[in-house]
């Protein structure tokens, strides 16, 4: 479909070149784009799962390599493909269960099935469900291969009732695809109203004449904190101006705007205020499997200091910044090195930036990172659109949301 | 003099032997038992038969080793051995047959301990005559718990027979009306978790692949098999890395690593143990194996390895496990004495006073707040998943 194809080249380039930024942004871009391009897939009579997802894998590749560093792109596309196998799975269930009664008053059927091991049509089902969970102690010994599953299904469709049957095959066919569409909307939806979610239960964490710690500007932290506020607590903000970029600044204005009584103080400073703060609440660019969370730059820092002096460092993320991977020298691997005109103006340091110079290189060297690595061990708790866990809790929701054999997405070579 | 076993199948008939007869006769018998030659410097030995048996495994030659092997040739006569096996009743020979049939499997070093359980456990079942799955349950918790017996020290073997009774005891396994269709799938798994050891241990080499940088320095304690693929892999991918090891007194695990590392052409330097702290700061991980993973997510490894994740902790190193998830035991350790005593003797080289007490333990246990991360088959996971893991299977 050109179409789509246009549409998928068109999202790789607004990822590529930076125009869309910002977790939430991209997370809904992939999600509506992912939406568009299942609806269009025309799908196969037999293991329609299958294709949907070798198709959605190579999409996601491509996505995934336009900017490597936005997790969240990465993330979305693992939801949606494990939205494809859970949808598939509950409905071969359904339909299993449905055909095996239908086998069991027929006698015709039963010499059919009798090549097949007699599986109880719960026994299916509890494989398939283990299939689709990530392996685990019990899954080690219990292996029913999922061919056991196919055959059973594909010999009462040859039979003659056939009609009928491939009648029901072409539905299930559609509600494939119709149901995970309804699903990938859910995602969409979950995906807007996170910040929502997540203010709802800042009554619950802030309370009366406390002191929060927070740097940068985070939407997440302001709703939540403006969230509080509504509900008539009185507390006060102070706001690390969050160099090079001095977000902290407009997050400043717009709470002083809503009525909280906020002091800007500079980065170097939070350590000298870290013991007159209660607590820190940040929001994060991506949490890692470990608990680990990729933050904007200066927040190891705070979470240093934080823990120094037994101050509680709270992360807000929604759960689309969710990533099932571990992080491996994440400093450098998951971070981008912005333009250094951001630290320095290049009219004043022309000379010393200059490549001309002897040894053909500068000697003046800029790094201006984006991103923080923050050891889980540092963070006291997270809180997601689910409510509020531990760090240690993490894999609990990635196993929830993702699926194992989705950790690298690789489209299938077209040979 | 510790005594190792020249033909661990011949030892085990001794001891077999010997609870028979009560009179024993240390100097007619050079192979008797470690326990009661010990007993003589000792007195609270035990040694486990585990470390008794690996020590077939280490292939490290001495003179008395040579002296007690052709004493074992010449001493023991056959007859003797055979008497046993007739008047052995019914249950003994059962009995026997599982722990022979376990100690056959063992033979091969590449097997794991609880897959030589698992492997053995299936043997009772081809060789049963049971014709309903109660009996069989029955006939398994028998030979489970004498395997479980024979050796009350080794963690990976009770857990490999308590996965194995779990399976069989679960409903789905018992989905099949037909009893020989259900057996039939009983051994068909059992025969199946052989080849899942080996491709575990693949499987953890490929998962912490990515964890090895190029230029990094690995520090290694104990000789893990599972450790030794993933740094084999490591070398097999061109990464460049160097390895240190600790000596590993009193088994001189070290240099048994250091020779196959060799082989693979990756840079070890030996450190003895008491030097790990000394060169932590050039170290960049950690990187042990496990004879358990016990619930609250801590490992017991050989006796060493707390103090190294101890130091490493302190210096901020990463300390990775690499376990077979087979491994994971329903302990909960709640301090180092809180865990079946397995006792070796060291040889310190010189005789030692009898009124000087020796700490033979043999193993420790690491707490989870020491680890980073554990490697196993089911994929990468925080000391906490562990807990979760084991819920999900035993309940």
């Amino acid at each position: 479909m050109p179409d789509v194809h246009s549409l998928v080249n068109e999202c790789v380039t607004k990822l590529k070149k930076r125009k869309v930024e910002g977790s939430k942004a991209t997370a809904k871009l992939t999600a509506e784009l992912l939406r568009s391009f299942i609806s269009q897939q025309r799908l196969p009579h037999s293991n329609q799962a299958g294709s949907l997802i070798d198709a959605v894998k190579a999409v996601g590749e491509k996505l995934i390599a336009a900017n490597p560093v936005e997790l969240a792109v990465g993330n979305v596309v693992r939801r949606v493909l494990h939205i494809i196998r859970e949808e598939d799975l509950s409905l071969t269930t359904a339909a299993v269960g449905g055909l095996s009664l239908a086998a069991e008053s027929d006698d015709e059927d039963d010499t059919e099935h009798d090549d097949h091991p007699v599986l109880s049509a719960t026994a299916v089902a509890a494989a398939a469900r283990n299939a689709l969970r990530p392996p685990s102690l019990q899954t080690l010994l219990e292996d029913i291969p999922h061919s056991v599953a196919a055959p059973h299904t594909s010999s009462s469709g040859g039979d003659s009732e056939g009609k009928s049957k491939s009648a029901d095959k072409n539905s299930v066919t559609r509600k494939l695809k119709h149901n995970v569409i309804e699903a990938v909307n859910e995602l969409i939806q979950e995906i807007s109203t996170c910040h929502e979610q997540i203010a709802e239960q800042a009554v619950e964490h802030i309370h009366h004449n406390e002191v929060i710690l927070t740097l940068g500007s985070s939407r997440t932290v302001m709703e939540f904190l403006c969230a509080a506020k509504e509900k008539k607590r009185s507390f006060r903000v102070f706001v690390a101006e969050g160099a090079p970029r001095y977000q902290g600044h407009a997050l400043a204005k717009e709470l002083a705007a809503r009525g909280l009584q906020t002091t800007v103080i500079t980065d170097s400073a939070v350590f000298a205020m870290i013991s007159r703060v209660n607590m820190v609440i940040v929001g994060a660019h991506a949490v890692m499997a470990n608990g680990g969370v990729i933050a904007p730059v200066g927040l190891n820092m705070v979470a240093l200091a934080a823990q120094r002096h037994a101050v509680p460092f709270v992360v807000l993320a929604g759960v689309h910044k969710l990533c099932p991977l571990y992080p491996h020298n994440p400093e450098v691997l998951l971070n981008e090195l912005k333009s250094p005109s951001e630290l320095l103006d290049f009219g004043e340091f022309s000379d010393c930036l200059d490549f001309g110079s002897g040894t053909g290189s500068p000697l003046l060297h800029v790094v201006n990172p984006a991103f923080d690595y923050v050891p889980p061990n540092l963070v006291s708790l997270f809180i997601t659109d689910t409510g509020g866990h531990n760090p240690s809790y993490m894999y609990r929701l990635i196993a929830d949301y993702y699926s194992a054999d989705d950790l690298v997405v690789r489209g299938k070579s077209t040979s | 003099m510790w005594y190792r076993s020249a033909s661990f199948i011949l030892d085990k008939q001794q001891q077999q032997q010997q609870q028979n007869d009560t009179v024993t006769n240390p100097e007619s018998r050079p192979l008797s038992p470690a326990s009661t030659a010990m007993a003589a410097e000792n007195p609270n030995a035990n040694i486990s038969m585990y470390y008794q048996t690996r020590a077939a495994h280490h292939g490290v030659v001495t003179n008395d080793w040579l002296a007690q092997a052709q004493a074992a040739v010449g001493g023991n006569t056959d007859d003797s051995v055979s008497d046993n096996y007739v008047s052995g009743g019914e249950e003994e020979n059962k009995r026997y047959s599982v722990v022979d049939e376990f100690n056959n499997w063992r033979k091969q070093p590449e097997l794991a301990e609880a897959v030589a359980a698992i492997r053995a456990l299936a043997s009772v079942i081809r060789s049963s005559q049971a014709t309903t799955m109660m009996e069989l349950e029955i006939e398994l918790k028998k030979a489970s718990d004498a395997l479980k017996s024979w050796d009350t020290t080794s963690i990976s073997l009770t857990a490999g027979c308590d996965l194995f009774m779990r399976y069989v005891t679960r409903t789905s396994a018992l989905e099949y009306e037909d009893f020989n269709s259900a057996k039939s799938r009983l051994l068909e798994r059992a025969e199946k978790f052989g080849e899942i050891s080996y491709k575990a241990r693949r499987i953890i080499a490929m998962l912490s692949q990515d964890f090895i940088f190029d230029g990094c320095t690995i520090l290694v304690h104990g000789f893990s098999r599972v450790v030794l693929e993933v740094l084999r892999t490591a070398a097999q991918n061109k990464k460049l890395f160097r390895v240190f090891c600790t000596e590993g007194r009193p088994d001189r695990t070290g240099l048994r690593l250091s020779n196959e590392l060799a082989k693979l052409d990756v840079p070890v330097k030996l450190l003895i143990d008491s030097a790990v702290a000394y060169s932590m700061d050039e170290v960049d991980m950690v990187f042990v194996g496990a004879d358990g993973v016990v619930e609250s997510g801590g490992i017991i490894n050989m006796m060493g390895t707390y103090q190294i994740a101890l130091v490493a902790k302190s210096m901020n190193k990463p300390v990775y496990v690499a376990a077979e998830s087979y491994k994971f035991a329903r302990l909960y350790p709640l301090d180092q004495k809180d865990m079946v005593p397995a006792l070796r003797p060291i040889d310190f080289g010189v005789p030692i006073p009898s009124k000087v007490e020796v700490e033979t333990s043999a193993r420790d246990y690491t707490p989870p707040q020491y680890l980073t991360l554990l490697f196993t088959d089911l994929g990468v996971l925080t000391p906490s998943v562990v807990s979760d893991e084991l819920i999900q299977l035993y309940l």
